[in-house]
């Protein structure tokens, strides 16, 4: 009879009621009371966000361009197909992929490494902590005018360091070819201490038991770390993936602080900055909404594996 | 138990939490009633999906500022990019000649900064697609309003006409401020394009005269001079953005082949072998005499650098003259002097800033009064004493002018010819220019590849 308690603040359905009392009930029900708690956040989140999604497709539909409103009474996917027909968008697509993987990817790798280091109970590690971090306080707009002098072929540091190896000076920058590399090692150098932070956190909540365990059972460190400790990893990596790939979305505009203006230097052109060239200068609106479009597809591409393997392993 | 002491609290919370969301929620509709009422258009949502847009706020603001009881009763809002340096020095002057003349008109002059107009440009379109347009703007007339087609606000009677201003503009400041049959612009100032603008003392080591240099051939043997004889960069060239490889793409385009093959491409019929061959002079330029970190340096970083002795000479429109101005240790006729760009002496290579209006214009009566003001010579006078170009009008006493500007409105008044400017916006429509950038982007800012260059050039403007 332990059911009864539960259903005690609901009335048995045989008993008649007035309207009013049916109101009360109702607004007495917990999700009714709860809602102004989770119905705000619900509300704006939809607004913002999913709103500005179906806008965006609902834009992309149409043939919109220049001054004139949208005419949403001829929708058809044609922004889909002649996107692909620019040159300008499959290498903006390529490189922005490129981005997302490789910075993703070696962020985590360094973050990882950096935090295992860290976590051997060196000396001054909260200030080598902070400094690593630091770079990640920095707006994009400081950093990309710091990389711009540290990459400057004459007196930059990079430079300096290339000659001193021997290697001779490399236009950073102005070489297509390595441009985009050289932007997404300055992505890198920010990001990185911030991984190091959400894996140090990690590594800090996992038992010492485990480490002596390891070892009693004649494991070495090296092992302990890829078999064990390791793969315990796998949430904070979700978590640090996920936020690292919205930064990588946002080089927008450490790439327009690079330039000053929409067009961002050679070889390093994103989807992003392809859009707002498109939108914002040309007004092709249709146009870069279906550009915006491609973005979110891929963005959730290259999340969707790992998130759906996370999902059946339970840890989401 | 816990339940017992809830409601009470939760009771008041809730009141909170639904006022809150009350105001919320009249907060939203009051931004997009406010866009959407200006213009009666179905974007509404733009405004309101669009993070960024501060700007929208703002519009709904204006109407309610009148009342002062003068004949100004809607408040003027301009925008334009002046947003630091002589630019900014410039407007302000302009700003507060004409606040001294209309002290009663209410008045926002927004400053939207960014290099090269970027930040502007999207505002403006912006606000316009949203239904929301501003009294006028500052932007480059001629192809440039092509994006503004359908909606700009024609001043021909009311301004042109009524101030006389077609008598004492030059022709073809009113040429290319006239755009799909209507006037909707007033011309500001002009810069000049085809300047060589060079450091006298580095000229001098390399025994390099300037008087000599009347051909690209000349400046070619100029440059080697500098380069054998000195251990200063024979030219600074920024190619941060390829805008300026085009304009000097076009300048080397109209000394070797003449001006009338410059504007033979611009109108869409361009010599394919002249446009290879002064690509391939832009290619040897760019290879051998300019600075190595020519790839992350801006205009003004070059400047800078020939400022400080490390750059012979440099190819920019007359703006570079007021950062050269910024700095007392760097004089004209001392220290820095300029030429017209080798081959291209009697002609003036033409741009203009100019005030334009867009259609539903929020405050018609306070808009017409100001572009009224804008061709004013007070106002030609003021702005570009401090911004370094020249007045449009053709009767301002050169006495009135600085010693550089002076100089310069001379040429612009007695030139033999000015063809418009090509990076710029006068020459080619904003779609045409991005792909002219696009090509220079691609081919021309290493790796090197000239024909492409010269293809994706001219199919930039063939359409």
């Amino acid at each position: 009879m332990g059911t009864t308690d539960t259903t005690e603040s609901t009335t048995p359905a045989t008993e008649e009621v007035g309207w009013e009392t049916k109101v009360r009930y109702f607004l007495n029900n917990d999700l009714v009371r709860s809602s102004p708690y989770w119905g705000i956040p619900f509300l704006l989140m939809g607004i913002a966000v999913y709103g500005g999604i179906g806008f965006n497709t609902a834009i992309s539909l149409t043939d919109a361009r220049g001054l004139q409103s949208p005419d949403y009474t001829n929708l058809d996917f044609e922004m889909y197909t002649q996107v692909f027909e620019s040159s300008a968008f499959l290498s903006a697509a390529q490189n922005n992929l490129v981005l997302l993987v490789v910075f993703t990817t070696v962020c985590l790798l360094l973050g990882l490494f950096l935090a295992v280091l860290l976590d051997q109970g060196i000396r001054h590690e909260n200030t080598v902590q902070t400094i690593y971090l630091l770079p990640m306080a920095l707006s994009f707009v400081i950093t990309a005018q710091v990389w711009l002098w540290l990459y400057n072929y004459d007196v930059g540091l990079m430079n300096i360091i290339t000659r001193g190896i021997g290697i001779g000076p490399v236009d950073w920058i102005g070489n297509p070819s390595i441009a985009l590399g050289s932007v997404i090692f300055a992505l890198i150098w920010q990001f990185s201490g911030y991984t190091m932070v959400v894996y140090l956190a990690g590594l800090r909540s996992l038992p010492d038991d485990q480490f002596e365990a390891a070892r009693v059972d004649g494991a070495s460190t090296l092992t302990t770390y890829i078999k064990i400790i390791i793969p315990q990893l796998k949430e904070a990596s979700v978590s640090a993936a996920v936020v690292l790939m919205v930064f990588a979305l946002k080089a927008f505009t450490f790439l327009y602080s690079l330039t000053g203006r929409y067009r961002p230097p050679n070889g390093t052109d994103i989807l992003a900055t392809l859009m707002v060239r498109q939108a914002f200068k040309l007004g092709k609106w249709a146009y870069s909404a279906a550009i915006a479009t491609y973005l979110l597809i891929l963005a959730l591409g290259v999340i969707a594996p790992y998130l759906y393997y996370q999902y059946r392993q339970g840890s989401l | 138990m816990a339940d017992n002491d809830r409601p009470d609290v939760s009771t008041d919370r809730r009141k909170y939490m639904a006022a809150l969301g009350a105001g919320i929620a009249a907060g939203v509709a009051g931004c997009s009633g406010g866009d959407g009422g200006d213009g009666g258009s179905t974007s509404s949502g733009d405004g309101g999906s669009d993070g960024s847009d501060g700007s929208g706020g703002d519009g709904g603001s204006t109407s309610s500022d009148g009342g002062s009881g003068s004949q100004w009763d809607t408040q003027l809002e301009v925008l334009h990019g002046w947003a630091g340096g002589d630019g900014e020095a410039a407007v302000n002057a302009l700003i507060d000649a004409f606040k001294s003349e209309y002290p009663d008109m209410p008045t926002k002059f927004q400053a939207v900064g960014a290099s090269a107009n970027v930040n502007l440009n999207a505002t403006i379109l912006r606000r316009m697609v949203n239904g929301n347009p501003m009294s006028s703007f500052a932007n480059w007339p001629g192809n440039n309003l092509e994006r503004y087609r359908g909606n700009l606000m024609d001043l021909e009677a009311d301004v042109w006409e009524a101030e006389g201003y077609k008598d004492v503009m030059q022709d073809r400041a009113v040429e290319l401020c006239t755009f799909n049959d209507q006037i909707p612009a007033v011309p500001l100032g002009s810069h000049r394009m085809n300047n060589l603008f060079y450091n006298i003392a580095a000229f001098e080591e390399a025994g390099v005269d300037p008087e000599s240099l009347n051909d690209m051939p000349s400046l070619m043997d100029a440059l080697d001079a500098i380069k054998s004889e000195t251990d200063i960069a024979p030219m600074g060239q920024a190619m941060v953005a390829p805008w300026t490889v085009l304009q000097l793409w076009a300048q080397v385009l109209q000394s070797q082949a003449g001006v009338d093959a410059y504007m033979n491409y611009i109108e869409g019929n361009g010599d394919r072998q002249a446009i290879v061959d002064s690509l391939e002079l832009v290619k040897e330029i760019q290879q051998n005499y300019i600075t190595n970190d020519a790839s992350t340096s801006s205009f003004t970083d070059m400047g800078g650098k020939m400022i400080a002795g490390e750059v012979a000479c440099m190819h920019q429109g007359n703006w570079l003259a007021g950062q050269f101005r910024t700095d007392d240790s760097f004089n004209f006729e001392e220290h820095w002097d300029w030429i017209p760009f080798p081959g291209t002496e009697g002609t003036y290579g033409y741009h203009i800033d100019a005030i334009v209006a867009p259609a539903n214009n929020p405050s018609p009566e306070e808009t017409i009064a100001w572009e009224k003001f804008v061709g004013t010579t007070d106002a030609q006078v003021a702005f570009n004493n401090l911004k370094g170009s020249v007045p449009l009008r053709t009767d301002v006493d050169s006495s009135q002018l600085g010693d550089f500007i002076a100089l310069t409105y001379e040429d612009l008044t007695s030139s033999d010819r000015y063809p418009p400017t090509i990076a710029h916006g006068l020459a080619v429509t904003p779609e045409e220019m991005g792909n002219c950038k696009t090509a220079m982007s691609e081919n021309m800012m290493g790796p090197y590849d000239v024909e492409a260059a010269a293809d994706a050039l001219l199919s930039a403007v063939s359409n």
